[in-house]
């Protein structure tokens, strides 16, 4: 991916890039989207986008900070961290934030990733300075008391419990990361262990805020019904006062491929019908590589004249359903397949199956046929990423952080539209390496009982 | 190294931040009108209503066909109308399931239909650019199915598989418990099983596909980068040779609301939450008169992060990561409900909380403020909601498919803005009981059941819905 060089400013309201039409997408229909981005002096980097379509306005904060950012005996902190961010600030009293957002007709939230961690808020338009108000105020001095981190833990706990531990499958996620990102802070998810979120101390979270919820870690985008110039002076009234913070520690580490094939079982008494990961590890996801990878996903299993589901789920019917996905972070990657068997399938004829067809996929390549419908896939789910506001403000804040620079929103089809169709074959062989396989098998609950499955 | 500033920027930069008072919540601007977008009408010869919506922020079109026919037509089979939907992009009498497929993969489109309780709907979605060849495939899809044998039994597989995997998913198994406690015998009810699947032929399908699928029976909308002018006659060469057909009325099954407070509770052995569902029978869509005004009460109890079952149950007890109700409407009944998904421990004392606060709305007047958030909470809200023009498409089909007043969206943003205190209480009087009302409960028994049985009479569920003699 092309790094777009990034000058940053010291002055406010100096706008650095104001993207129009981008030179460069001829094949596509697709529409650019203009924005306006400049730093504050204190490292805030602010994106704006204007579009006056409907009376709306998103706001969307991201914090570039996420579970990777733990420490390995506080799993869970940043997530923690999130919920704290609903308690209130120095000026808002504590649990008001959601009534001030409801009041105003709007509505709010957040999630909290591996890489980042990010606050919305849509509202109409007459609001945007009580979104800028509560997201300064939350940034400038965020109110942490022992009330809302006791009720916060009970709270993460049951979510916990509804998204994970009572779901069939629902560690998955978990155990392949445990698995095949072993000693790197990938190696558990944003969740994390309860365990650790009630061994914190007030302390370690009010560090936390200070180490990366500082104006320099943060992008601000706002999207919808505003004026750019007034928004400007708005934003430099709210979030001017916040102090720089020192510029966040980021984690380095090396990833080791294994010495042979790996295989991990999960036996869960939830476990319905049998199911099976295979996955390999891969790039990060500004590496050039991530483009062939995601469109040799598309040809794998996207649709019902993909490969996977043409052979397991509808010829051999063996599978309910089959996925392939590369799941790339900002500093590694992996990929993988994933089916989940018809009752009574043997966990080793899926896994023949999925070897099979990556096998090959390695000696043969896809056809012209399949690439092109792979980049008319790809053009679609492009098209229809940046419909409502909130979704145009977070590509523009992701796009800053993790691509390389916002003009990348603009660019996405352009990298896609590079690639070649040797590049997929060449990706299938690069990755999906025989002896380099981890294998996840999940067994049905009572097959895994009658066959001693090990 | 030390630069001057020039003075422009560094008085703005003062002058704007001496402006602001951050002790206080900024004052909005005036509020902007919540206007319903325009659309285009039109009605073709052969009885199909179109809907166009404009809407030029992606350079893609997305077609909705809503067939007014679903579970409800099932008849003795049901199950029908969703194997139907399912296998409308699984062949035609032109192109078999592989070569459908391919043609919509190839444009990297999606097309897609699915079964509710009283419709189903076809959708399709790509880009601008493709629109002919997808109109062309969407007609074919929902003119010319074949229900291919082989298809159907393929599904039929699939189907039993899944139904072994609902059996471990807590809300397959909470939504499935509660259908039926409150609908019974009635369509509404009815869940499937591996008797029914097995009970239906590929002549059921055909003969679901020939009574129920007309233009006349039907309403399409489009959204998307196109103009009206131009989609319109491509619309009508597409799907104005579909012939018009005698619909059949359909005998309504009678329900028999929900009496007494009884828990039904599904035991899953093992689970380390339990999802509790507070339900009751309420209006069918065309009942619901007060709509508007049973969305700002609902919102008062249990709407978003302010409703007051979520600051209870979440923010002040820690029982749940989340807790909210809401009403449900469908074209012959409907159904309140207030859901929480709680640790084991903590099930009873949550289901208390919930009906504590279904008995404070009841009786003690909302205070000004709190309803005044809620009054903005819906009105702006759905002003919000406008923005998504996929929304809108279905909120004029739902005019259409359940008979509603042409007007009702230019009234609903006011209506919401009006309800007083003495209204939350009546419609809370209306459609909310401590008394009359199912719990329906899926957790581990063995962990929560006695303390269930403090609050009320217990009949027991096993995975198949099947009641345990005790």
């Amino acid at each position: 991916m092309s790094k777009l060089p990034f000058l940053s400013c010291a002055l406010a309201f100096t706008s650095l890039a104001f993207a129009d039409a981008p030179a460069g997408a001829p094949h596509s229909a697709l529409k650019p989207l203009n924005f306006t981005e400049y730093d504050l002096p204190n490292g805030l980097h602010v994106i704006l986008h204007e579009n006056h379509a409907s009376p709306v306005v998103s706001s969307y904060v991201l914090y570039h900070v996420g579970s990777k950012n733990e420490r390995p005996d506080r799993t869970g902190f940043a997530h923690f961290f999130e919920h704290l961010m609903f308690e209130g600030s120095e000026n808002i009293p504590r649990g008001t934030i959601d009534k001030l957002v409801s009041g105003a007709g709007g509505n709010l939230n957040a999630s909290t990733g591996f890489d980042k961690t990010d606050y919305f808020l849509n509202l109409p338009s007459n609001q945007l300075k009580l979104a800028l108000w509560i997201e300064s105020e939350r940034m400038m001095h965020n109110r942490i008391d022992e009330t809302g981190v006791e009720t916060q833990r009970k709270v993460v706990k049951e979510e916990r419990s509804m998204r994970y531990d009572n779901q069939p499958y629902g560690s998955l996620f978990e155990k392949l990361v445990g698995f095949t990102l072993k000693d790197t802070p990938y190696a558990w998810t944003p969740i994390g262990s309860v365990q650790y979120i009630d061994q914190a101390k007030i302390e370690e979270f009010r560090d936390f805020w200070k180490t990366y919820y500082v104006p320099n870690n943060a992008t601000l985008a706002i999207a919808g019904d505003i004026k750019i110039e007034e928004t400007k002076n708005l934003i430099a009234d709210y979030f001017s006062a916040i102090p720089k913070g020192a510029e966040p520690p980021r984690p380095k580490f090396e990833i080791k491929d294994p010495a042979g094939p790996q295989k991990l079982v999960v036996k869960e008494e939830k476990t319905p019908l049998n199911a099976s990961l295979h996955v390999w590890h891969a790039c990060s996801e500004r590496d050039p590589d991530s483009y062939a990878l995601d469109m040799l996903a598309n040809i794998l299993a996207s649709g019902r004249s993909s490969r996977l589901y043409r052979r397991l789920v509808d010829k051999e019917q063996v599978a309910l359903a089959a996925e392939a996905f590369p799941e790339l972070f900002e500093l590694t990657g992996v990929v993988g397949l994933f089916a989940t068997g018809i009752t009574g399938v043997p966990l080793e004829k899926l896994d023949a199956l999925m070897t099979e067809e990556i096998e090959k996929v390695k000696a043969e390549g896809v056809s012209e046929e399949e690439f092109a419908k792979a980049m008319n896939q790809k053009e679609s789910e492009i098209a229809n990423g940046n419909g409502s506001m909130l979704a145009r403000a977070k590509s523009l804040a992701n796009a800053h952080v993790f691509e390389g620079g916002t003009d990348e929103v603009n660019r996405q089809l352009d990298h896609y539209l590079a690639v070649k169709r040797e590049d997929l074959q060449h990706v299938a062989k690069k990755y999906f390496a025989t002896d380099k396989v981890f294998i996840l098998h999940y067994p049905a609950a009572e097959q895994g009982k009658a066959h001693g499955d090990k | 190294m030390i630069r001057i500033l020039p003075l422009a920027v560094l008085s703005l930069v003062l002058t704007a931040n001496a402006d602001i008072d951050r002790t206080k919540k900024p004052e909005p601007g005036p509020a902007p009108e919540a206007a319903f977008p325009d659309y285009v009408t039109k009605t073709l010869p052969n009885g199909l209503k179109v809907f166009v919506i404009e809407d030029d922020r992606k350079p893609t079109i997305t077609m909705r066909l809503v067939i007014k026919a679903g579970d409800v037509n099932d008849a003795d089979k049901h199950g029908t109308a969703g194997f139907v939907a399912s296998l409308l992009n699984r062949g035609t009498t032109t192109r078999d399931a592989l070569a459908f497929a391919k043609a919509v993969d190839s444009l990297g489109a999606t097309l897609e239909a699915g079964s509710g309780a009283d419709a189903i709907s076809v959708s399709t979605s790509g880009l601008t650019k493709i629109t002919d060849p997808l109109l062309e495939l969407f007609a074919d899809a929902v003119i010319h199915p074949v229900f291919a044998q082989e298809e159907f039994a393929k599904a039929q597989k699939r189907t039993y598989s899944s139904l072994t995997a609902q059996k471990k998913e807590p809300h397959s198994l909470v939504a499935k418990l509660m259908s039926v406690t409150l609908f019974g015998e009635h369509p509404y009810g009815k869940f499937t099983t591996p008797e029914s699947v097995k009970a239906i032929t590929r002549d059921d399908l055909v003969k679901f596909h020939a009574t129920w699928f007309a233009p006349n029976n039907a309403s399409l909308a489009i959204v998307g980068d196109v103009k009206a002018a131009d989609i319109l006659p491509k619309i009508e060469k597409a799907l104005g040779g579909w012939a018009r057909k005698d619909i059949p009325a359909v005998p309504k099954t009678a329900i028999a609301p929900v009496t007494g407070l009884t828990i039904h509770l599904l035991d899953l052995p093992g689970s380390v939450q339990s999802n509790v569902i507070v339900c009751r029978n309420g209006p069918s869509r065309a009942e619901a008169t007060d709509l508007p005004e049973v969305n700002v009460m609902n919102s008062v109890l249990g709407g978003g992060f302010s409703g007051r079952l979520f600051q209870n149950l979440r923010e002040k007890h820690g029982y749940t990561y989340g807790s909210s109700s809401a009403f449900g409407y469908n074209r012959e009944a409907g159904y309140f409900q207030a859901t929480a998904e709680t640790r084991n421990d903590v099930t009873a004392a949550a289901i208390n909380e919930i009906l504590g606060e279904i008995n404070r709305i009841k009786t003690e007047p909302v205070a000004a403020p709190e309803l005044e958030l809620q009054r903005q909470y819906n009105t702006g809200n759905y002003l919000l909601s406008l923005e998504n023009a996929g929304r809108v498409a279905s909120r004029v089909q739902d005019i259409d498919l359940y008979g509603l007043a042409p007007d009702f969206y230019k009234t609903y943003a006011k209506r919401m803005a009006a309800v007083t205190p003495e209204k939350v209480k009546e419609l809370a009087e209306k459609y909310l009981s401590t008394k009359d009302t199912a719990i329906v409960v899926v957790g581990d028994a063995k962990q929560i059941r006695e303390s269930l049985e403090k609050i009320g009479k217990v009949v027991l569920y096993d995975t198949d819905l099947k009641v345990v003699k005790p």
